[in-house]
């Protein structure tokens, strides 16, 4: 039963299946981000209250949800590594905080951009804005750590910990404008008809918008974490195969 | 699963559930200063001193605001449907300010009434365009047509 979890654990199975998945998420990347910017920016209608500042929601929130899947992420990679010691959870998991801090700063950074005309300030300290700040924090603290300490072995397991732990944050961050009264108003309610607010003219461009940047958010962690692979497989022989193999193909 | 690692992944959870429990006490126990603003309920309950700078957020009560002649004086009433508060403020107002809509002030009570220093505005999560705003407006009127309309024969008879 367990065979499977391992074969996924491979570094090696994981390089040649992400290396022939990559170019159709790339194809479907583009595809959604192309028709995704295009329909918010020009044929999303303005709102009735902001006016054309709404386009700025449909790259915020897709960052935003995106950056709040980051820390689970590397929560469930980090337990893997603790109990199972599995190498390839500690790569990704390695990988997907430097990309994890920039959603959650471009997060930060399009919301005070959004906050200016429409609250008057660019920041406020509300449950949701701090608790947004302490994930980027946390995040930068990951990446500290991971450098500070020298052996791999206890730097994974460190930060493989303060993961698990950051992770507490994340429901924290997704209920703050429930739980205390925030300047951030809460998430919207997805409505099918077509008139009422936040109808489908709304978020059906939202939802392809979503799709799009978590494509990016995969994309980037895979290739990331395939340079990482080789990296620390360069001993390994699968490795000094494929460097030769490209080596004779180049030449 | 391996005894050992059984053991290691109780231990992981174990420390998770007991952080988890702790954060969410202590910011349970903190609620009141991370919420951003006092209700005009918990003013007029009477839990801010004069003089302590707070924030205080509410509703701008249809027809409440009055604003100067002759400068950017404005009074308006921020209300969360219980109580009322009225807020005194000299300065620029954002853009989305509007009876009806949520706003956060920030200052400090005198004299009963709310001196504010910085008016923010707070919007809801409901977003739509001119036109189904229009829509939605039409058919609002619509309902309350036919209602009047009762009310005025029955007044007649």
């Amino acid at each position: 039963m367990w065979q499977w979890f391992f074969r996924l654990g491979s570094p090696k199975w994981f390089y040649e299946l992400s290396g022939r998945w990559l170019p159709w998420l790339v194809v479907a990347m583009t595809v959604l981000l192309t028709i995704g910017i295009v329909w918010a920016l020009l044929f999303v209608p303005a709102d009735y209250q902001q006016g054309d500042t709404i386009r700025i929601m449909y790259v915020h929130v897709p960052v935003a949800s995106i950056s709040l899947a980051c820390f689970p992420l590397m929560a469930v990679a980090g337990v893997i590594t603790l109990v199972w010691k599995m190498k390839l959870a500690d790569m990704v998991a390695k990988c997907a905080a430097p990309i994890g801090a920039w959603f959650t700063a471009v997060a930060l950074a399009t919301g005070a951009i959004w906050g200016q005309p429409i609250w008057g300030t660019w920041w406020a300290w509300d449950a949701r804005l701090t608790s947004m700040l302490i994930q980027f924090f946390l995040l930068i603290g990951v990446i500290a750590l991971r450098s500070a300490i020298e052996s791999p072995d206890a730097a994974a397991r460190a930060c493989a910990l303060l993961s698990v732990v950051g992770a507490i944050n994340v429901p924290i961050i997704k209920y703050s404008v429930e739980w205390w009264n925030t300047l951030h108003q809460p998430a919207s309610s997805f409505s099918m008809a077509e008139d009422s607010p936040f109808g489908p003219e709304i978020w059906v461009p939202l939802v392809i918008m979503i799709f799009a940047v978590y494509l990016f958010f995969v994309i980037s962690l895979i290739l990331s974490t395939r340079t990482e692979i080789l990296v620390r497989e360069r001993r390994s022989q699968w490795v000094v195969d494929l460097v030769a193999a490209d080596k004779t193909q180049g030449a | 699963m391996k005894p050992h690692r059984r053991k290691k992944l109780t231990i992981i959870a174990f420390i998770a559930t007991g952080l988890s429990v702790a954060i969410g006490l202590s910011l349970y126990a903190l609620s009141n200063s991370i919420d951003l603003f006092f209700t005009p309920t918990q003013v007029a309950a009477g839990e801010v001193m004069n003089g302590q700078r707070i924030r205080v957020g509410g509703m701008v009560k249809e027809g409440s605001v009055v604003r100067s002649q002759d400068s950017l004086h404005v009074e308006f009433m921020a209300t969360d449907y219980s109580h009322d508060l009225l807020i005194r403020y000299d300065g620029i107002l954002p853009d989305l300010f509007r009876e009806g809509q949520g706003v956060v002030a920030e200052g400090m009570m005198a004299n009963g009434s709310f001196e504010a220093s910085r008016v923010l505005a707070k919007h809801d999560e409901n977003y739509m365009s001119v036109e189904v705003k229009a829509a939605l407006d039409a058919a609002e009127r619509d309902r309350a047509l036919p209602a009047a309309e009762t009310e005025g024969a029955a007044d007649g008879s």
